[in-house]
Formats: C-alpha cells, sequence, structure tokens
C-alpha cells in the first residue's frame, strides 16, 4: 500500500462487473456477514445489486475469497404473509434492538424446471448497521424450495 | 479427533467460553447443552449442511440472470 492509499485519499469507490451489471459501489454499500454464509464461510462482505430488468430479484454478490453471487428475493414478495422468527442473540448478531428494520432475502435457486426461493434459511440484514447473516432455524413450516413465479 | 470420555453433568469448554455439557444420558441419544456467546452460531449439523448444499445450489451460474429474465419474461441486458 502505497501512501497515496492512506487516509482521505483511498478511492472510494470501486467499479464492479458482474453477470448481473456494472456498478459502482461505496465503501458504505458494504453488507458484513461476519461468519459468511453456509458453504462460503470465507466470504465475509457482500452488496446487494438491483437492475430493473431482473426486479424483483436481486443479486446478493460477494466482494471476497470465492466470489459468489446469489439470486435473492423478498420472501414477502413470495408469501405475504411470511415471517420469520429472530431471538434474542440473533438481534444481538445484527446490532438490532428489534425487528422492525430489517431486512429478509429469500436466495432464489434456478432450475430446468424453474425457480425456486429458499424461504426456510431466509439471510437476513440489518441495513442500520449493514450486518448480516442466513438464519439456520432447527425448525421451520417454510419449506427449503418455494416455486417462485408459479403460474 | 480429540475424544473424551464425559459423565453425566460434566462439560468440555473450547475456546473462549464455548462450553458443551452433558445434560442426559440416554440408550441411543444423549442431551447437550451447549452455551457459547452470540457471535458464535450453534447449528445441527445435518440442518447446516442441507443449507450447505441449498446454498451451493443457488450460487452464481454464468447464465443465471438471462434465465431468470426469460422466467419473467423481460429481455436480458447487455452487461457491458
Amino acid at each position: 500500500m502505497t501512501a497515496a492509499q492512506g487516509e482521505g485519499a483511498a478511492p472510494d469507490v470501486l467499479r464492479l462487473y458482474t453477470h448481473f451489471g456494472a456498478f459502482n459501489l461505496k465503501t458504505e454499500d458494504v453488507i458484513a456477514f461476519p461468519s459468511g454464509l453456509p458453504g462460503f464461510e470465507a466470504d465475509r462482505r457482500f452488496v446487494l445489486l438491483s437492475a430493473p430488468s431482473y426486479e424483483p430479484v436481486q443479486c446478493l454478490q460477494s466482494i471476497d475469497a470465492a466470489s459468489p453471487s446469489f439470486l435473492v428475493v423478498d420472501p414477502r414478495r413470495v408469501l405475504p404473509d411470511y415471517r420469520a422468527r429472530l431471538n434474542q442473540s440473533d438481534l444481538t448478531r445484527l446490532g438490532a434492538a428489534d425487528e422492525t428494520s430489517l431486512l429478509w432475502l429469500a436466495i432464489v435457486t434456478v432450475n430446468d424446471d424453474g425457480l425456486y426461493a429458499n424461504l426456510r434459511a431466509p439471510v437476513v440484514i440489518n441495513p442500520a448497521r449493514m450486518l448480516g447473516f442466513q438464519l439456520v432455524p432447527s425448525d421451520s413450516v417454510y419449506p427449503l424450495r418455494h416455486p417462485l413465479f408459479a403460474e | 479427533m480429540l475424544v473424551f470420555t464425559r459423565k453425566r453433568n460434566d462439560a468440555i469448554i473450547i475456546g473462549d467460553g464455548i462450553e458443551i455439557r452433558v445434560l442426559r444420558i440416554g440408550r441411543d441419544s444423549i442431551r447437550l447443552g451447549v452455551k457459547a456467546p452470540p457471535s458464535v452460531p450453534v447449528h445441527r449439523l445435518e440442518i447446516y449442511e442441507q443449507i450447505v448444499e441449498a446454498n451451493r445450489a443457488a450460487a452464481s451460474r454464468r447464465d443465471l440472470p438471462a434465465a431468470v429474465a426469460a422466467r419473467l419474461g423481460k429481455k436480458s441486458e447487455p452487461t457491458t
């Protein structure tokens, strides 16, 4: 690292090219996942990308390690009364006082026969702290593979 | 793998403050209590592995956005 990259001089914008599109990212766009995601434990920093042509699907893109990206959708766009439960230590992990302002995302899988949303293990993010993790519930009424946009 | 012999109510401790205690011993199962800080998630292995598998299946394929756009009946935009 050179002196020019030190405090104040570091460029605040990163140009990110993904197969979801090209994006200018600021450091405040980065969401920290201190435990990564199951199977991708080394990926600790993600950004949430949107493109009008994929609405309501968004892309949760890692900027670490293997840089996987995941298509995600608000589970309430899939089931309007969707509600996953968080306990006190979940809220502590998110640095959140309560559940009111949390962002929920269900990971989408693309199969030859269609799209499926993982409603059992949603990603939850506290936008106020830019902190997130994937909930791994020991019991859930929601399926791992819920058909998406079924006609 | 480290192997311990423990009796009922005995415990082991891992790192800073992760405590695993044998609460009850049955014929085919034992009941364990786990004390860990909130930053250390604790899961049943088989459930965690299910989510690992689901995440690996969901992780990026180059043609993903196009596949989604097709499903949504929208046109995929060129990315460059």
